[in-house]
């Protein structure tokens, strides 16, 4: 006798019961409330951010709550929630130029206008496990106060001091401030890219997924040989221009960390030669995000460049289709679904092919006269 | 964990009916338009980021979402069930987002949204199949790239497709592809039937039904209008054939279904079942019994294992 | 904009419902090609379109999609109301349509320069609403393909001959094309691309 399994329904709400329980674990332990995720997390919180392409800290805060600290699945919750808002206007270009500067640092010079700003971070730090973080969560001491106020307007390092001698590729900023711009959240994408798609693919692409390209590009599978020109992080506004008022109004502040990359220069007997650059630009403080997506970027750039397609990091529709981790987690994982009804289709195949290749030695050894001892069992 | 639509602030709807914006829904009934007009062609529409996660359903969601209305009636299968787990979920999301009645019975429903099946029962003229693809593209393992693809498309340039399934052939014996199988729309375009088994495909030709495809993951669309041509690829020498049993239905005692096998034991037992379960249950209402069923005689090598 | 709101007529009762009833009568016009399905709203038009254009294009045009008027259709109310309703583009270049609206006593020989699509993408293609008086089944012209079971019969009043030879051209296209909507004031048939037309 055989009674079919019932109760789907009953079953996913008991996993979601048992989901939250464990959400919580143990209940002796005081909750963690979104504020000290927003505060004591934020680097999470601002690669929820970025890649959930939604620039809002508490929701973030509330995604990785929500999601037991696994940032991919608070990713998705943003873009989830993302979807259902209304567009109510374009922003302006944001100017990098007139970021309130937290960090400035450049790799090409050892001293230039404007000066080396390191600011937070982890890039000196020795890796060694602070006990004192888990036996008491002592305050630290507040940083000091630098002698001299940072420069409002840093200058850039490849427009404003390389450029300067024509010794890099320029790249005029658009004339039209309102020219429109791709958004693949918007429009189908469509191959070959433009550059802006590339950018915004790369910018919410997956943080692990840029990072591996952009090394790759440094071992050879791309020619790209890249300095940092300069990376700088901080804060800037965010302006709309509303229709009926005619003119920008500042919506908010957000946190920016943008790179420019220096690369391999170009040139031939008759044009000058000069160096090329990659650019990367994400949500809060992310170093790493930046310089890969700038490595990936002038990768990307080989076509344009006249270059030889030599590894994966310059394939545009390769990375392109493969960047995003809501949509390659939710494929990955999709295999866990039943697909026993195609499964039962191949097993039938399997079966009946080894009956037929059974059937052909049969005849084959019979017609040889040859008969097989059955082996001991 | 309960879910809830509303604004736990002001007790309004905090989502729109059938979850999508108006602007979206209509971005996803234009594409379904084009699709309707040219049949078996992918139209990329620009895919909504869905709470459920890609690949387990979010283009037939969205294709759902803008076709459902108040008076529709939704069944929602995954493996030919309505009660595998994702189809519960999906059933359970438009239940909650568009408040509309739901079914298990094929011929109550209007609108049946699918993953690997297509119901046995006969569909008709007023209901609407909704498949959910994961790769839309048929020619995607032969070429990876979009631009390549398209091109081939736009050239009806198809060798390529005959080249793998004659290599099967040359190897095999016949051709090995069970699922997804590759079917010729109207003599035009080579389609994608999603992972369907390939005994569903006769099923697509000339159905009363509309049928629509959507791939979320992929941004692509299509469709076959009611009565159009659906052809399975083959050769004169190896025409296509579907799957067949030498078993029955363990239930029903069905011949006609797609059966699923159900392991029994370690010993190598095993029954098979319809894998429609909504035929199945109605043919045991109507009396047909299977060799298994609960309340059937036990045949006398079973009474002496149950005696064991 | 200085419309005045109260010199416009009303959209939709109901955004959600009436737009999901309009687009499935679209829905099966365009699936079922020749066949004829009642507008399954009461809708206000503005002066210079029809009921049945007005609910298509209220249900099917936005910001993303751009309109062209032929010149009986563009009247100052027709343009405040879809500018309202839809917030679309309206295009004088009628390259630049995605819906296309006429009335059939017009000038039609704009349909050639329609957007037909590419042979990578042919739904990037316009579709052309046209307005009649009416719409019925008798045999004046026979529907075969896609959608039909057989063939299937439909009349529209006073269709010229030349609309017949643009559909022949528009038909050879395939998979490009423009497909068409026949709106009368009180129902929707439509003609895919895809449609072979025998005139009887």
């Amino acid at each position: 006798m055989y009674v079919a399994v019932k109760g789907g329904e009953r079953a996913i709400n008991n996993a979601h019961k048992l989901l939250a329980e464990q959400r919580r674990g143990d209940k002796d332990i005081a909750e963690i409330e979104t504020d000290q995720i927003e505060q004591q997390l934020s680097l999470s919180v601002t690669r929820v951010m970025a890649e959930g392409s939604l620039y809002d800290r508490d929701l973030a805060a509330l995604a990785i709550k929500q999601a037991r600290g696994d940032l991919i699945e608070a990713i998705f919750l943003m873009r989830a929630y993302r979807t259902t808002l209304p567009r109510f206007a374009f922003s302006k270009p944001i100017k990098t130029a007139e970021m309130d500067i937290s960090r400035r640092i450049s790799a090409t010079f050892k001293d230039l206008p404007g000066g080396q700003i390191l600011g937070p971070t982890f890039d000196y730090t020795h890796r060694l496990l602070d006990f004192t973080l888990m036996a008491n969560g002592e305050a630290p001491a507040e940083a000091p106060q630098g002698e001299q106020p940072v420069d409002e307007n840093m200058p850039r390092v490849l427009d404003d001091i390389l450029n300067y001698e024509g010794l890099i590729q320029d790249e005029p900023t658009p004339v039209d401030d309102d020219a429109p711009v791709a958004d693949l959240t918007r429009e189908p994408v469509k191959f070959p890219a433009g550059r802006d798609l590339r950018l915004q693919n790369l910018s919410r692409g997956d943080e692990g997924f840029v990072l591996a390209l952009g090394y790759s590009t440094q071992r050879g599978y791309a020619n790209s040989h890249a300095f940092v020109g300069e990376i700088r992080y901080g804060t800037v506004s965010v302006e709309i221009e509303p229709e009926e008022l005619g003119f920008a109004i500042d919506i908010g502040d957000i946190e920016l960390t943008e790179c420019e990359t220096v690369n391999k220069f170009k040139g031939s007997k008759t044009k000058l030669p000069q160096f090329t650059r990659g650019y990367g630009l994400v949500f809060g403080q992310n170093e790493r995000k930046s310089i890969s997506m700038a490595l990936v970027d002038r990768a990307m750039r080989a076509n344009e460049m006249g270059e030889q397609i030599m590894g994966p990091a310059q394939d545009s529709e390769f990375v392109m289709e493969h960047s995003d981790n809501v949509q390659s987690t939710g494929f990955v994982e999709h295999i866990k679904l039943p697909h026993y009804v195609d499964f039962q289709g191949e097993l039938e195949l399997v079966r009946r092919m080894r009956t037929e290749v059974e059937e052909r030695l049969a005849k084959r050894d019979a017609e040889d006269g040859i008969s097989h001892p059955k082996a001991a069992e | 964990m309960e879910q809830t639509v509303k604004n736990p602030a002001d007790g309004t709807s905090a989502y729109n009916f059938a979850y999508l914006d108006e602007q979206t829904k209509r971005m996803i009934r234009r594409a379904l338009l084009k699709a309707v007009a040219i049949p078996g062609y992918q139209v990329p529409f620009a895919g909504r980021e869905m709470p459920m996660p890609y690949g387990w359903g979010t283009g037939g969601v969205q294709v759902t979402a803008a076709v459902i209305g108040p008076n529709d009636t939704l069944k929602v299968i995954d493996q030919g069930a309505d009660d595998t787990t994702n189809a519960v979920s999906i059933r359970q999301f438009f239940a909650k987002t568009a408040q509309v009645a739901t079914t298990e019975k094929t011929a109550e429903a209007s609108i049946i949204q699918t993953r690997h099946r297509i119901p046995e029962k006969e569909l008709r003229e007023d209901q609407v199949l909704v498949y959910q693809v994961p790769i839309p593209e048929p020619l995607r393992f032969l070429e990876p790239r979009e631009t390549e693809t398209r091109k081939m498309h736009a050239l009806e340039e198809y060798g390529l497709m005959h080249v793998k399934l004659y290599e099967d052939i040359a190897r095999h014996g016949h051709i090995a592809t069970t699922y997804a199988y590759p079917v010729m729309v109207d003599d035009r375009y080579v389609m994608d039937p999603s992972p369907t088994p390939k005994f569903d495909n006769p099923k697509m030709n000339d159905m009363a039904a509309l049928q629509l495809f959507g791939a979320g993951r992929e941004k692509r669309i299509y469709a076959l209008p009611p009565y159009t041509k659906v052809k399975s690829l083959d050769f004169d020498d190896h025409p296509f054939e579907v799957q067949t049993w030498e078993d029955e239905c363990g239930m029903c005692g069905a011949r006609d279904s797609y059966l699923d096998e159900v392991i029994l034991d370690d010993q190598g037992n095993r029954m098979f079942v319809c894998s429609d379960t909504d035929y199945c249950a109605e043919r045991q209402e109507a009396g047909h019994r299977g060799p298994q069923h609960h309340d059937q005689p036990l045949s006398n090598s079973k009474r002496e294992k149950a005696a064991e | 904009m200085n419309l005045q709101t109260s010199e416009l007529l009303p959209g939709f009762d109901h955004a959600a419902f009436d737009s999901n009833a309009v687009f499935r009568a679209l829905l099966d016009a365009m699936s079922r090609p020749g066949r004829i399905y009642d507008l399954p709203v009461n809708i206000s038009a503005p002066d210079g379109l029809n009921a049945a254009a007005t609910a298509t294009l209220l249900a099917m045009a936005d910001m993303d999609t751009t309109v062209w008027l032929s010149k009986s259709c563009s009247t100052k109310a027709a343009g405040d109301h879809l500018k309202f309703h839809c917030g679309c583009p309206i295009s004088t270049d009628v390259k630049q349509a995605d819906f296309a609206v006429a009335r059939i006593s017009d000038d039609l020989s704009f349909v050639t320069d329609l957007a037909v699509g590419n042979a990578e993408y042919p739904d990037q293609s316009a579709t052309l609403i046209l307005m009649v008086d009416e719409i019925s089944d008798s045999p004046s012209m026979t529907l075969k393909g896609p959608g039909i079971k057989d063939t299937h019969s439909l009349a529209i009043k006073n269709l010229p001959e030349s609309f017949h030879r643009w559909r022949a051209d528009n038909h050879h296209l395939f998979p490009c094309g423009v497909d068409v909507i026949f709106a009368s004031p009180t129902q929707i048939a439509a003609l895919s691309r895809t449609t072979r037309i025998e005139v009887n």
